[in-house]
């Protein structure tokens, strides 16, 4: 079953910051890597390769860091299986995917898991509507396929992204039509500071603040979508005052006329690959909500598997990096490649690049921090798990009739059963159900991971097979 | 000092659970500890088939009581688990197949199962979603299917209605006999009762030697699959000869794929996994019996445990030696005929005749503690 | 049809056809579908299973499946799927 012609000594997965900079970091230091990645081409999410225009023909300082990486792995002598959905990942450490020709697998004895993180939006009735998107969305949109929404469109959310998207797209002359923005002013002023350490993105993000000022965006601070309206599309939204923890407080509430929005409150840790192999997890608020609990390193609980990047707690880019460099070293010492002192040597550097960036990463982390006032303050009839149509009201009766840990949840209501297995609904479902019954959110635990790890169509798994070949086990007694 | 229980049951899967809403139903103080939430184990992740085609034989005279048991859940139960009643197809593709399916198919008859051969073709009339390479099949009209991850949700509003003290979460860890019973060490603390029902599911072999009786149970790791909920393409339970394929489409449009392929795993880590290239055995036998399926996308695959003992039939009855003290697991195809042989342990706790015989341990004991028992 | 997402960035990439719930529509190759769609004018994808409510492309990166329709007869993730010339694209989810 293992495809025969592939030796890895490590696998990654995930080709974002980190997974490029520790594939690249272990192959430079001996090791053979294979990089895995759904996508066609290296970058992940923050230096998501520009499609739609010429890669030269790219100017934001992400495309550019993203370039000059992607160019370093095409010389590196890391193998790029890219293309690939990561369907199962299992004991050490095999990786089962499913590419163009079907189901192949890979095995290494270190495994990197660099999978990153999926956008948390808080829910509002109507935010199901065609035409409501992420703010991730927007960015993808934005940077790699210079797609803009309709002119009437609302950006709406929380933290730095929301600056970014505003400013883009204003740029490109296509500016929303109103910021709803959870924070207020003094977020942003306390965040200042902790911006000063990183010259290069204070004078990114003074740009941003410019392009939103002179296209005279209408602000509405500490406000957030209270619904959304519309038939088979979004028509318009009511917006409504927050208080400083995000909870709905009286005040006038506005309604926008709009098709489209564009809305996002932070990230989620896309922890799935340490769980399902059964790495210990932890709940870390400020980090985003449950991760592997990992050393400076990304050495998880089992041995020979490193969990980097977003997927290990949102620390951004910069710090994946790192990280990146770290798991690359950690792994090509751990399998005999380099010497303890080589080793101490050249991760002296990076950790103390990680603690002077720390104080930045820890500030716009916390201003996409889940606010659990603002969860509270979600309506009754608002859709959580949008796979199954499961609203609040469901979950907190589930609740009510005794489910105490998420799966239980998960069993009582089939909320984060469907296709998207959980992701878009985990986070706030276990919040809810903490609130409902005053535990912490480690003790209402998260979803058991399972694969595949994304839907795969069962036609896809089937090969070319003829019904006698099937390996068909022993019948059961009579 | 704790209350003294009438009868702590450990372990709330289906078969304690059921047990303890008899007892409690039949007027004792019955308390259910679980070391998790009620039926979350084999009894809230098994695959909910209610079919009399993979059931022992010697088990079905329970089987045929237990699926009216769950056809009318409503009425004892409170709650419909969603039971949907139907009829169920055993395929045989191949020749070796067909004469295996005639063969089990014969023995379940005599065994009381109302079991007929039918053709492939008379197959696709009953199951226009069958595939037409079928040789025959074995149709029973005694079949369907539960929800099983709403089995605990369930039992939980039942227990509770009957009175039952219910402590999810808490594990017990030992077994202590005392002058007036039973002492059930608990991460909680104690538990006091006169008697005692071990029905911890795989784990009753660890339960038992608490006890000081050897129990060998083997931990079998059953692989199950569900798609995304797709249009109607079935609308029986399918299987094939072997029992090594069940299938059946929920009203909501998932499809539940198994058929006990196995994963691996150990139940002293509580961890299983997996093995990927068994899934994929297992999805390619449901796509040849059913070929629409190939159009849906698998959302999930997960494993469970299950108990068996060494003659793979049941471990019901009271503990040799030990009064008071019952044991109930490891029951072949335990979802379907659990609650039905949990009433007759029931029953025999309360003092009454079972119905039918229970399956005593004593023939799974090595000779010697039964000597000095 | 309601007002479009726009495209802001002239494309290098050659255009092709594609067939919309049996409308013809003209996208670049290689771009992911939802995108195209959007830009087609296609906001509404599928409706919810269960309670059968309109749905459109969200995440754009693989993760909420709301994009998933059928292509040439299968169920795909418009988001994850480039765009090939003939495509026969159904507006409808799983169900
Ligand atoms: C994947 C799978 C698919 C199956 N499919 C079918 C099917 O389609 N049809 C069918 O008829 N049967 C099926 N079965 C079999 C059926 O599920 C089992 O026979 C039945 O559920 C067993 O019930 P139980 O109560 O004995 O065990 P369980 O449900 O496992 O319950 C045992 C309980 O004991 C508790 N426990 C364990 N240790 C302790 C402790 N120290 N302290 C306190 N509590 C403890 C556990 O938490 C658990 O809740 C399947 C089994 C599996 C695993
Ligand atoms: S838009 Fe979310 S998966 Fe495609």
């Amino acid at each position: 079953m293992v495809s025969p012609h592939c030796h890895f000594d490590v696998l990654v997965l995930g080709g974002g910051p980190a997974g490029m900079v520790s594939a690249i970091t272990a192959s430079q230091n001996g090791l053979r890597v294979g990089l895995i990645d759904e996508q066609s081409e290296a970058g992940g999410q923050i230096w998501r390769a520009p499609w739609a225009s010429s890669p030269q023909g790219y100017e934001s300082p992400e495309a550019r860091d993203g370039n000059k990486m992607r160019d370093r792995l095409a010389l590196s002598s890391v193998t790029c299986l890219f293309g690939r959905r990561i369907w199962s990942v299992t004991d050490r450490y095999r990786v089962d995917l499913l590419g163009a020709d079907g189901v192949e697998t890979f095995q290494a004895p270190h495994l990197i898991v660099a999978l990153g993180a999926h956008e948390r939006v808080i829910p509002f009735p109507g935010w199901t509507l065609p035409g409501v998107m992420g703010l991730a969305a927007a960015t993808i949109m934005l940077k790699a396929h210079g797609l803009a929404p309709p002119k009437d469109w609302v950006l709406a959310g929380v933290g730095p992204l929301l600056a970014a998207v505003a400013a883009g797209y204003a740029r490109k002359g296509h500016p929303p039509k109103a910021i709803i923005d959870l924070s207020g002013p003094s977020d942003w002023f306390a965040a200042l500071p902790s911006l000063a350490s990183r010259p290069g993105l204070f004078k990114q993000g003074v740009g941003w603040v410019l392009s939103i000022v002179s296209s005279r965006i209408p602000i509405y601070f500490r406000h957030a979508i209270r619904r959304a309206e519309g038939q088979d599309r979004i028509s318009a939204c009511l917006i409504g005052p927050v208080d400083a923890d995000g909870k709905s407080i009286d005040g006038p509430e506005v309604g926008i006329a709009c098709d489209a929005m564009m809305v996002g409150n932070g990230l989620v840790p896309g922890g799935e690959v340490p769980r399902l192999l059964g790495a210990d997890q932890v709940y870390r608020h400020e980090l985003g909500g449950w991760i592997p609990e990992c050393d400076p390193f990304g050495r998880t609980s089992l041995e020979h598997l490193y969990a980097i990047g977003d997927g290990a707690g949102i620390r951004g880019g910069a710090v994946a990096c790192i990280a990146g460099k770290l798991a690359g070293l950690a792994a090509a010492h751990d399998a005999g490649r380099i010497d303890a002192g080589a080793f101490a040597h050249q991760s002296a550097q990076a950790l103390a690049e990680h603690r002077k960036l720390s104080a930045f990463s820890d500030a716009m982390a916390h201003m996409i921090r889940l606010r659990p006032a603002q969860v509270a303050s979600i309506e009754a009839d608002a859709v959580i798990c949008r796979c199954e149509d499961v609203t609040r009201q469901d979950l907190v009766a589930a609740a009510r009739a005794g489910a105490r840990d998420v799966n239980q949840l998960k069993h009582f209501t089939r909320c984060g059963m469907g296709p998207c297995q959980g992701r878009m609904c985990g986070d706030v479902a276990a919040e809810i159900l903490a609130q409902e019954h005053r535990l912490d959110r480690q003790a209402v635990g998260y979803w058991t991971a399972r694969p595949p790890l994304r839907p795969i169509s069962l036609q896809s798994m089937l090969g070319r097979v003829d019904y006698a070949d099937i390996p068909i086990p022993k019948p059961a007694p009579l | 000092m704790s209350t003294m229980h009438d009868l702590i049951v450990i372990g709330g899967g289906i078969n304690g659970a059921t047990t303890a809403l008899f007892a409690a139903r039949g007027g004792m103080d019955v308390a259910v500890i679980d070391r998790g939430p009620l039926c979350r184990e084999a009894s809230g992740v098994n695959a909910g088939t209610l079919t009399m085609q993979m059931t022992r034989v010697a088990l079905i005279p329970y089987a045929l009581r237990a699926h009216h048991m769950w056809a009318t859940a409503r009425e004892w139960l409170g709650h419909d688990v969603g039971v949907v009643v139907c009829d169920g197809l055993s395929l045989a593709f191949t020749e070796q197949e067909a004469e295996l399916l005639a063969f089990r198919a014969g023995k379940r008859r005599e065994a009381g199962a109302p079991i007929t051969l039918i053709t492939g073709q008379q197959a696709l009339q009953i199951e226009p979603g069958l595939s037409d390479k079928a040789l025959l099949a074995g149709h029973c009209r005694v079949d369907g299917y539960a929800n099983a991850y709403l089995t605990g949700l369930a039992f939980r509003t039942a227990l509770l209605d009957a009175g039952v003290t219910l402590t999810e979460n808490n594990p017990a860890t030992d077994i202590l006999q005392t002058s007036s019973g039973f002492e059930v060490v608990t991460k909680q603390g104690p538990l006091r009762a006169k008697r005692v029902v071990i029905a911890g599911g795989v784990w009753i072999e660890e339960m038992m030697g608490w006890l000081g009786i050897d129990l060998p149970i083997k931990t079998l790791v059953n692989q199950l699959a569900v798609t995304e909920r797709i249009p109607t393409a079935m609308r029986t339970v399918v299987g094939i000869a072997n029992g090594l394929l069940s299938l059946k489409q929920y009203p909501h449009g998932t499809v539940v794929i198994g058929g006990g392929w196995q994963g691996s795993g150990s139940r002293e880590g509580g961890t299983c996994s997996l093995l990927p290239e068994r899934l994929v055995g297992n999805i390619r036998l449901a796509c040849h019996a059913v070929p629409a399926l190939k159009d849906a996308r698998l959302a999930r695959a997960w494993t469970g445990f299950e108990a068996e003992t060494r003659d793979a039939l049941p471990a019901v009855g009271p503990v040799p030696g030990i009064h008071n003290a019952y044991v109930i697991g490891s029951i072949h195809s335990g979802y379907t005929s659990g609650p039905y042989l949990a009433k007759l342990l029931a029953d025999q706790i309360l003092g009454r005749e079972p119905d039918l015989p229970l399956f005593p341990i004593d023939r799974l004991l090595k000779p010697e503690p039964l000597a000095q028992g | 049809m309601v007002s479009a997402f726009t495209r802001i960035v002239a494309s290098h990439h050659a255009l092709v056809h594609i067939n919309v719930d049996g409308v013809d529509c003209v996208a670049p190759a290689g771009e992911p579908l939802a995108t195209s769609l959007l830009a087609a004018g296609y906001v509404m994808l599928r409706h919810s299973p269960n309670r059968h409510n309109p749905r459109g492309a969200f995440c754009l990166m693989g993760v909420c499946q709301e994009c998933a329709i059928h292509v040439d007869g299968q169920i795909v993730q418009a988001c994850m799927t480039p765009v090939r010339a003939g495509m026969v694209v159904q507006l409808r989810g799983a169900v």
